[in-house]
């Protein structure tokens, strides 16, 4: 339970605002790379704020404010040029540095054009994602997240879900939803539509702890039938502050990605990689993306996959949950603490230091602690589960991708059995730990 | 210049939930407002119930320290001996 004045504070992206501030440190995918490809200017909304995306015939990005300098007209709908953006109305240019480079109405003896400067934001491609930052001087470094950078068979879905980002931060660092949500739920509507939902989510916690690391929270979990020798709790998974959560197990690696668009949209994204042990390459000239259904024809919610139950859970809290009329228990301290360092990092923007999660060192990858075996399901199962009961489901890749599992998991069985090593992807699984022997900041001890 | 958009409105419930509106009130009146270790203002005091108690989870940014305040009322509750 907060303020409302703590709510208010909690859940603002707008410039000016002490969240807004600390969102405008980090960078965020604004298009799919194959957009920019197909059309190479974009409208994009970030924050609650509208600009101009483009891309030049050379390949470099720029991004800009959508109106205009001179008569705010949208440049969103301008005329792309190999030095910069054209506005459609009276052909003023800006280049990707922001500078207006041209006046075509104006003469050329005068200063006006240095007069009037588009703020101009970075943008980058990784991943097949392009990137942009707009917030202050000096930008700091995209992050080379694992799964940007790693082998594997990628693709990414995609939603837009009607409501604050900080409700879908909260699910990230709630282990215990899963149990119901994804288990006692999902076997319910399983009952009535007749299919079988997997057992591996329906387990029992026995204890969860989180830990804050440079890069966010992470989350541990102890399931019935395990110890804390299993990875659920001696890796666990984090939350990457301030709009991520990287998730995985079972040769599947993923980013779960939530772009605060305004105070009510958020963009959800599955970036996932395939990359089982025993995999072999298969070529992608260019990584699909797919829309996962929100609503169904009559207005309800589809919950019978796995994201599908999260986002009825998200959205249906309101576009920003009321927080000051929410009964927390002591299973929700992970929310408690994730809000306190949302707090502490309003604090730091605000004296003007960097906030948890900012990189400036030049790096090739960033590996993230996640599970390998997840729930202690197995590694095929747990991928064949999650393709047929998460959102891969409606993934154009689907059969490619199940079959990707099947055949790795038996090169992977034959080649142990033959003594030889099964087939590694360049960079690894990414499979970072914690330091061994390291226990939880915030722990709920056993709770039966 | 970036156009500044229109400042964000101070948050309201899209539907008020009558039915806790008096927790709201109590976790108004009572959320610690101050630091036990430095005496700045309290950045968060997050309320969680757990049985019978009401328990904030407290964070100063002035100083860093963070724990949590539990009102107790009038009494004191001690633990009972094995007997």
């Amino acid at each position: 339970m907060l303020t409302a004045e703590q709510n208010d504070e909690l859940t603002q992206v707008e410039a000016g605002t002490p969240m807004g501030e600390v969102l405008r440190r980090y960078w965020y995918p604004v298009a799919f790379t194959r957009e920019l490809a197909e059309f190479p200017v974009k409208r994009v909304e970030l924050l609650g704020e509208f600009f101009a995306l483009w891309r030049t015939p050379s390949g470099r990005y720029g991004i800009i404010p959508e109106p205009c300098p001179h008569r705010k007209a949208s440049m969103a709908y301008g005329l792309v040029e190999e030095d910069g953006l054209r506005c459609p109305y009276h052909g003023w240019k800006f280049d990707t540095d922001g500078a207006c480079i041209d006046q075509p109405a104006e003469k050329d003896s005068t200063n006006f054009k240095d007069r009037v400067r588009a703020t101009a934001g970075k943008v980058e491609e990784l991943g097949g994602l392009i990137w942009a930052y707009i917030g202050p001087e000096p930008a700091p470094l995209l992050p080379r997240f694992d799964v940007y950078v790693m082998d594997g068979f990628r693709d990414i879905g995609w939603a837009d879900l009607p409501c604050n980002y900080v409700q879908i931060m909260e699910n990230a660092v709630d282990p215990h939803h899963v149990e119901w949500l994804h288990g006692r739920y999902f076997e319910f509507i399983g009952r009535h539509e007749g299919f079988t939902a997997p057992a591996s989510f329906g387990k029992q916690h026995v204890r969860i702890g989180f830990d804050t690391f440079e890069w966010g929270i992470i989350k541990r979990r102890v399931l019935k039938g395990a110890t804390e020798e299993n990875d659920d709790w001696k890796v666990g998974h984090p939350l990457v502050f301030p709009y991520n959560m990287r998730v995985g197990g079972g040769g599947i690696h993923q980013m779960q990605i939530r772009v605060p668009i305004n105070r009510t949209t958020t963009r959800f994204m599955l970036y996932t990689v395939h990359a089982p042990e025993g995999y072999e390459p298969v070529e992608q000239a260019a990584i699909p993306d797919y829309q996962i259904p929100v609503f169904d024809e009559r207005g309800n919610h589809v919950v019978n996959y796995v994201e599908g139950q999260d986002i009825m859970a998200w959205v249906t809290q309101g576009p920003i949950t009321d927080r000051t009329t929410e009964h927390l228990g002591r299973s929700d301290i992970g929310i408690a603490l994730l809000r306190k360092m949302f707090r502490e990092q309003m604090a730091r923007v605000a004296e003007g230091k960097d906030p948890i999660g900012t990189i400036r060192e030049p790096h090739e990858r960033i590996d993230l602690p996640c599970e390998i075996d997840k729930f202690h399901a197995g590694g095929a199962q747990f991928a064949l589960d999650f393709c047929e009961m998460g959102s891969t489901r409606f993934s154009p890749m689907l059969d490619t991708i199940k079959k990707i599992h099947v055949r790795a998991a038996e090169q992977a069985r034959k080649d142990k059995a033959a003594g030889r090593t099964p087939y590694t992807p360049v960079g690894g699984f990414g499979g970072a730990t914690l330091a061994p022997g390291a226990s939880a900041q915030v722990d709920s001890g056993p709770l039966s | 210049m970036r156009p500044r958009p229109t400042p964000p409105q101070p948050w309201q419930p899209a539907v008020v939930d009558r039915r806790f509106l008096a927790d709201a009130e109590a976790h108004r009146r009572d959320a610690p407002r101050f630091c036990p270790r430095c005496g700045a203002q309290m950045a968060l005091a997050s309320e969680f119930w757990e049985a019978d108690d009401r328990r904030f989870y407290c964070a100063c940014t002035g100083c860093g320290w963070s724990g949590e305040i539990i009102p107790t009322g009038e009494g004191v509750i001690g633990h009972e001996l094995e007997h």
